[in-house]
């Protein structure tokens, strides 16, 4: 019975220490994991503002870069090419705003006025449509629609009224970062990635340099390719809008050419206000059926689908529709509308690498040059 | 001695790069700011004494040339003996055959002592050609020169075998 008391008691001073030795893992456990997740928010919190400006200068770095490299060919030193490149887009800058000062002011405040007169014409629709539905399909007489899109559109205009101010103070620390940035990214942007480079080893450092410069030269033919894109069919839907009477030309345009970056979706969005604006303004006229035209077969069908995107964009970077759309819903999760913009571009450069370490590997096992018959 | 003095010519100019890659055969032909793109474009690299630069099937990017240390070029026969074919030092290149056309390396090297390499590879020629064209072409003349003296010497020696090969089946 003793012997049995004094396992019990041993038993007893184990579980004591297996306890303390639970205790103290969970605790060190519990206290690694909240300093690792305090040190991700930390880090979250301090980089929450680059990422913006970061993506959006190495955008700019990649359009601004051929246009340095010619200048650089006649013998200018690369910072005074960054200076010359740097001036030139200040002009263009100060001529835009000097341009859109005066009259940003007044579209913006017609807009204020217009904005619910469109919401309240959309909602009008919206009960039009389900009157229809109610007289076709009783069942769905619980469903109001009409509210619901009365929701959406006002939450809709007092983001566009509420958020366009606040975020032109963004849009303020953005013009700071951004020429910054780019400035560095274009001046050492080589060295930064020779560097990094150089950090691979020995062994495969030939390949680690192949790749990066295969993929780099890729995306950034990609990523100019799909700006260029989207400005000349915001410009083309800009001057054909400006043969109608409908307001905002200028505006609309901007918009389609933005939405233009999001493929499949992009374009249907980026029409419905133009679309909007006319119904409500001109009416279900000509212009209205012009309008169209120039939205759908001249801008989408002819300019970019067969002139724009054969000549810029490889078929390398096509995405499948239902990764576009994964990748759209991702991207807005993660950065809201922004978010759903870069998605695709950024899912089509992570597809491009992918593409290009295949092809690497393929093209080197092709031919069967390493194993003749060698007499042994 | 005044230290701004000895600041200034404490790098001898014979210890630069640009001064190195001046003596190898394949830059002969650039002068000074040509030769500082070119300083701009290798790659340094270091390397231990036995460590592998490439083996015999890897892809191939581009050219070595050796600054300091040496190299042992070798291919491994099919019971893993490997035969040496060249022993390379300081100022001999290696793999410039796949500087313009991608190819797989048809021999190992081997690092023999602690050694200094400097790579050229073709994405950074290539890169170049676009930036500062006349320094890619000279540097392609190059190239091109020690490639077309190497294959006319391995022409003859093609010859020279043959009409071997040709004596011996007649004297059998």
């Amino acid at each position: 019975m003793a012997n049995s008391g004094q396992s019990n008691n041993f038993n007893r001073v184990q579980m004591l220490l297996l306890f303390l030795a639970l205790t103290a893992a969970i605790a060190t456990g519990l206290a690694i994991f909240s300093s690792v997740s305090k040190m991700f928010v930390l880090i979250q919190e301090a980089t929450a503002g680059l990422f913006l400006p970061l993506l959006l200068s190495l955008v700019a770095t990649f359009l601004l870069n051929p246009i340095i490299d010619v200048i650089e060919r006649e013998k200018i030193g690369r910072s005074t090419c960054i200076f010359i490149i740097y001036s030139l887009l200040a002009l263009v800058f100060i001529a835009v705003f000097s341009w859109l000062l005066p009259h940003g002011q007044g579209m913006w405040q017609s807009l204020q006025e217009d904005l619910p007169r469109y919401t309240a014409r959309l909602i009008e629709l919206s009960k039009s449509v389900q009157g229809y539905l109610h007289e076709h399909l009783p069942f769905l007489d619980n469903y109001n629609l009409s509210a619901r899109v009365r929701t959406m559109a006002e939450l809709l205009v007092a983001d566009i009224l509420v958020a366009t101010p606040k975020s032109a103070l963004r849009i303020g620390s953005i013009f700071l970062l951004l020429p910054l940035f780019t400035f560095f990214f274009l001046r050492d942007g080589e060295q930064i990635l020779r560097r990094c480079i150089a950090l691979a080893p020995n062994r495969h450092f030939e390949m680690v340099h192949d790749l990066v410069s295969l993929i780099g030269r890729q995306t950034a033919h990609f990523i100019r390719g799909r700006i260029i894109e989207a400005f000349i069919v915001g410009v083309v839907v800009a001057i054909g809008l400006s043969f109608t009477d409908i307001r905002y030309t200028l505006l609309l345009g901007v918009f389609a050419g933005v939405t233009n970056l999001v493929p499949y979706i992009g374009p249907i969005i980026g029409m419905i206000p133009g679309l909007l604006i006319a119904l409500v303004d001109l009416g279900l006229g000509p212009q209205f059926w012009w309008i169209l035209i120039v939205y759908f077969p001249i801008a989408q069908v002819i300019v970019d689908n067969f002139i724009l995107i054969p000549i810029l964009i490889s078929r390398v970077s096509n995405l499948h529709p239902l990764l576009v759309i994964v990748a759209i819903v991702m991207g807005g999760k993660l950065y809201g509308v922004l978010g759903m913009i870069i998605a695709v571009p950024v899912v089509s450069a992570i597809k491009i690498a992918i593409i290009e370490i295949h092809h690497y590997r393929r093209t080197f096992t092709l031919p069967d040059v390493i194993e003749p018959d060698r007499p042994a | 001695m005044n230290p701004l003095w000895s600041n200034i010519f404490r790098r001898r100019e014979e210890d630069s790069l640009s001064w190195f890659l001046k003596t190898v055969p394949v830059f002969a032909e650039l002068k000074g700011r040509e030769l500082a793109v070119v300083e701009s474009l290798v790659h340094s690299r270091r390397y231990k004494e036995g460590e592998i630069v490439f083996e015999e099937g890897d892809p191939g990017s581009g050219m070595y040339v050796i600054r300091s240390g040496g190299v042992r070029i070798f291919i491994r026969e099919k019971n893993g003996r490997e035969s040496e074919l060249a022993v390379l030092g300081p100022g001999d290149f290696f793999g410039e055959t796949t500087l313009t056309a991608p190819a797989l390396r048809t021999a190992s090297v081997r690092v023999q002592e602690n050694s200094e390499l400097i790579g050229l590879f073709r994405a950074d020629l290539l890169e170049t050609v676009r930036k500062h064209p006349m320094v890619a072409s000279k540097v392609l003349m190059g190239v091109t020169r020690i490639v077309s003296e190497r294959l006319q010497a391995a022409g003859q020696e093609i010859r020279r075998l043959k009409a071997a090969l040709e004596t011996a089946v007649r004297e059998n």
